[in-house]
């Protein structure tokens, strides 16, 4: 009796010390558990952050200029007259340039990783194309203008102008004079910065193509373009998309690679030779030199209008690629 | 009771008491929508090993997962109906989890080591409840992978990885983790479905002295191991128990005709 | 018969056609790398030597080094990392632990993907419109937030992702033994996916290392060394910036060397990363 009376008054005490740590163990797992909910949260609200500051910080502008603003080409700092055209023009020419591009490009390698490629050679050349993404904007930068700008300034561009002299419509969109920078620069410095991105995730989404699907293909004798452009591209035509819409999306907000050779110049001028600027790059050029609360928030204005096609874009893209993603998992 | 008893006697009393450690009553199951346990009452004896049989989504596994309420884990899930351990409603909403699943343990299916070493995939579970000297802690931790018959395999490399381990020695280190914990009830879910036949054997062998102390409970679809290791089986079917005894008779002369085309082989 | 082999031909000369194309594509893929990277190595290392590590920025001109430029982007970086990544893995444990199953963690990824490639010169902006402005000057505290900023969404994607990939079994197992929810995370997932949430905070080291445009306007740059965080600070790409877009040879030469500094030690550290998350496939 004695004995069970000792084990039921140490098992009582062994269910008090436990009692007390569930007790602790209920306590900091509801903390840790709100911390991380907060810090959830906490991405929405920088989105909602951004927004609103860029909003309050446009407000002179956009009250000022009205809807005019979006449409006025001049941009006088002396008479404080600002409008956003020629940097929204900048900003849409040069991101086409690079998408028109870099999409037929990343395709193809997209489709040499996973038809082409001897299996030993797909993982580095993989890697390279990713690093190819990691390198810094302002490398890309610095190389367009001191590498790529004098390349095209003394052989393309003389060549091109000539070619299309003449030509009705062409010879406009690639008049002289050569000055190296400009739109054409910037988009195709553009198109190499977003071919990574492109190249990736259209290999992410033709890895997703079931191997039968391909395989019945071959089975009656179709050629590799023929089941990459019959049944690959159509399967995967939303997640390439989705690629693309990610790529435009980088092209859009890009800001260093194009600061350096754009030009800067808040005109536009229908040759593609032109110098220019985008909305990225005159915040970047102009922003800690303006001086007036009209000119500044002018500045933040074009920040506002990137960050909403930009989020237009990407969430589009994002879309398209949940699509995918479902139908990969399912 | 059993309190005015004396040592000798609770031991000799205990086949003749057949206190029950868990009483399962009405006991309803729902994933989401979809009815998985239909109106389940069982009884299970302290002590002793309990085996559920049946064919794959008959509702053994999720009828064992109750018993610790591990499928909190996730959402639309739920339990509806009385599970009693010694008397108490673990499925009251009061019902502590961490505290549940300290008394009511649980091996799985494929071995689950932590991503720890050897000795901590051990020592993690005691310290949980437990604030003991280190020496101590050494102690238990022999003491469990004894218990678990690991002891004289690891006892030279405590340090290494639980991932190091052969199948064999993970599912037996899994066991020695929950026995560390001193639980009363432990759940065992298929524990040697992903083993070979020798580790199969050990793990048997270990269940039959575990019994000593704990109420044990195994899921098994191999009918073989129900009859070796078990002295009480209930055989479920599309979410119902269809019958539960004594294991020798559910195997020889079975009420139930599904019961009886089960373990002779015709369906499952 | 003839048709039908002329047709069979065509077939075949397009796939050639095409294929050979994919290839090129291909190779202008890698040319440009190569292009870019030995154009930064032929530039660059001419003017590498001790002296960039040593001496501070000069005055148009004359020569001298990157020191306080380098010293200001560790310095950035070492914050807004300390910053970006608990909150990140926070944010990430929430999607992968406790949220699951909720919607806001589906809102939240959606959100933080397109985080993840919001331009981040309106990122300097909106530090500007909350932090220097009110605060009436510029500050490398401000660049450091802009460039967390950069960091979490990062951090978040690759906690959640590696998350995902520990076992629910193992979940099981740690609460089985009646370890509370968060013991389970901290010593168990944490521990299993380690490798991915340490890659994930090197890819976000390397992606804001080369950033320039949030910190235009909010570390601005400095000239002089300076060890004040409230104040204006020089990082390695705004110099870059400054004197790559200047008339003086020196300060293109440095722009070029320090250039050739950001990329080695991006390449360094996405190479790191990788074999940090090809060790763990391995297994």
């Amino acid at each position: 009796m004695t004995i069970t009376a000792e084990a039921a008054n140490s098992s009582s005490l062994a269910a008090n010390i436990r009692a007390a740590a569930v007790r602790r163990f209920a306590l900091t797992d509801s903390v840790f558990q709100t911390l991380t909910r907060l810090s959830a949260a906490l991405v929405l609200v920088l989105l909602g952050g951004v927004a609103i500051s860029l909003v309050a910080g446009a407000w002179p502008a956009l009250s000022h200029f009205g809807w005019a603003f979006l449409v006025t080409e001049s941009w006088n700092p002396v008479t404080e007259k600002f409008g956003a055209l020629a940097p929204i023009y900048g900003t849409l020419v040069t991101s086409l340039i690079a998408i028109v591009i870099a999409v037929p490009i990343g395709i193809g390698i997209a489709v040499f990783l996973t038809e082409l490629c001897p299996r030993s050679l797909r993982r580095p050349i993989g890697i390279a194309v990713e690093l190819l993404a990691g390198i810094p904007s302002i490398i890309y930068g610095i190389w367009g203008l001191f590498v790529f700008a004098p390349f095209l300034q003394v052989h393309l561009q003389p060549f091109i102008i000539k070619l299309f002299h003449g030509v009705p419509g062409l010879s406009s969109l690639f008049s002289g004079p050569p000055y190296g920078i400009g739109l054409m620069t910037s988009g195709l410095i553009l198109a190499i910065m977003v071919l990574p991105f492109i190249t990736s995730i259209t290999k992410d989404v033709f890895d997703t193509v079931p191997p039968v699907l391909k395989e019945s293909a071959y089975g009656i004798g179709c050629t590799t373009w023929e089941v990459t452009r019959r049944v690959v591209i159509p399967y995967t035509r939303v997640g390439i998309m989705g690629g693309v819409m990610l790529g435009l999306g980088r092209a859009l907000g890009e800001t260093m690679a194009v600061t350096f050779v754009i030009g800067n110049a808040h005109r536009i001028s229908a040759s593609l030779f032109a110098p220019g600027t985008t909305i990225s790059a005159s915040i970047a050029n102009e922003f800690t030199e303006a001086d007036g609360e009209l000119y500044t928030s002018s500045l933040v204005a074009l920040g506002l209008i990137l960050f909403v096609i930009t989020f237009l874009i990407l969430a589009a893209s994002r879309f398209m690629l949940m699509r995918i993603e479902r139908r990969a998992g399912s | 009771m059993t309190q005015m008893l004396s040592p000798t006697s609770i031991a000799a009393s205990r086949p003749v008491t057949e206190e029950a450690k868990l009483e399962v009553r009405g006991l309803n199951f729902f994933y989401d929508r979809t009815r998985a346990l239909k109106d389940i009452s069982l009884s299970l004896p302290a002590k002793s090993v309990t085996a559920f049989i049946g064919p794959s989504g008959c509702g053994k596994s999720t009828l064992l997962r109750v018993f610790n309420r591990i499928y909190e884990l996730y959402p639309k899930q739920r339990a509806e109906g009385e599970v009693l351990l010694d008397g108490r409603n673990i499925l009251d909403k009061g019902q502590d989890l961490n505290l549940l699943r300290a008394q009511v343990g649980m091996v799985f299916q494929k071995p689950t080591p932590f991503p720890m070493t050897i000795y901590e995939n051990i020592a993690f579970g005691i310290r949980l409840y437990e604030k003991l000297p280190r020496s101590e802690v050494d102690g238990r931790v022999e003491e469990a992978l004894k218990r678990a018959a690991l002891w004289t395999e690891v006892k030279d490399k405590l340090n290494a990885s639980g991932l190091s381990l052969s199948g064999g020695q993970q599912q037996r280190l899994c066991i020695a983790r929950t026995v560390a914990v001193k639980p009363e009830v432990i759940l065992l879910d298929e524990p040697a479905s992903a083993l070979d036949p020798l580790s199969t054997a050990k793990i048997e062998e270990l269940i039959d002295e575990l019994q000593t102390d704990y109420t044990i409970v195994i899921v098994t679809h191999n009918m073989q191991q129900a009859a070796r290791v078990s002295a009480r089986t209930a055989f479920m079917y599309l979410g119902e128990l269809i019958e539960f005894g004594d294991t020798e008779e559910i195997f020889t002369s079975p009420h139930d005709k599904r019961t009886q085309d089960y373990i002779t082989g015709r369906f499952g | 018969m003839a048709a039908a082999s002329s047709r069979h031909n065509r077939r075949k000369a397009r796939n050639t056609l095409m294929m050979g194309l994919s290839i090129a594509a291909a190779a202008i893929g890698l040319a440009w790398l190569a292009l870019i990277l030995g154009a930064l190595v032929w530039k660059g290392a001419a003017g590498l030597s001790i002296a960039v590590f040593t001496e501070m920025t000069p005055p148009p001109g004359d020569a001298g080094g990157l020191l306080n430029a380098i010293a200001g982007s560790v310095v950035m970086t070492v914050i807004a990392i300390a910053v970006g990544t608990p909150v990140g893995i926070l944010a990430g444990t929430y999607m992968a632990e406790y949220g699951r199953f909720s919607k806001l963690t589906i809102v939240v990824r959606f959100i933080n993907d397109i985080l993840l490639s919001a331009p981040s010169i309106v990122i300097g902006l909106f530090i500007y419109e909350i932090m220097v402005r009110p605060m009436g000057h510029f500050s490398a505290l401000a660049g450091a937030f802009a460039l967390a900023i950069l960091v979490m969404p990062v951090v978040v994607r690759t906690t959640e992702d590696m998350l995902n990939l520990v076992p629910n079994a193992l979940r099981e197992a740690g609460a089985a033994i009646g370890a509370p929810r968060w013991i389970v995370i901290r010593s168990v997932a944490y521990r299993a996916a380690l490798s991915g949430i340490v890659t994930g905070v090197l890819l976000a080291i390397a992606r804001i290392s080369g950033e320039t445009a949030p910190l235009l306007f909010t570390a601005l740059n400095n000239q002089f060394w300076s060890s004040n965080v409230n104040a204006p600070m020089a990082s390695l790409p705004v110099t870059i910036f400054q004197f790559a877009l200047s008339p003086y040879d020196e300060w293109q030469q440095l722009a070029w060397t320090g250039a050739l500094i950001i990329t080695f030690a991006v390449l360094m550290l996405s190479i790191v990363a990788r074999a940090l998350t090809a060790r763990r496939e391995d297994r």
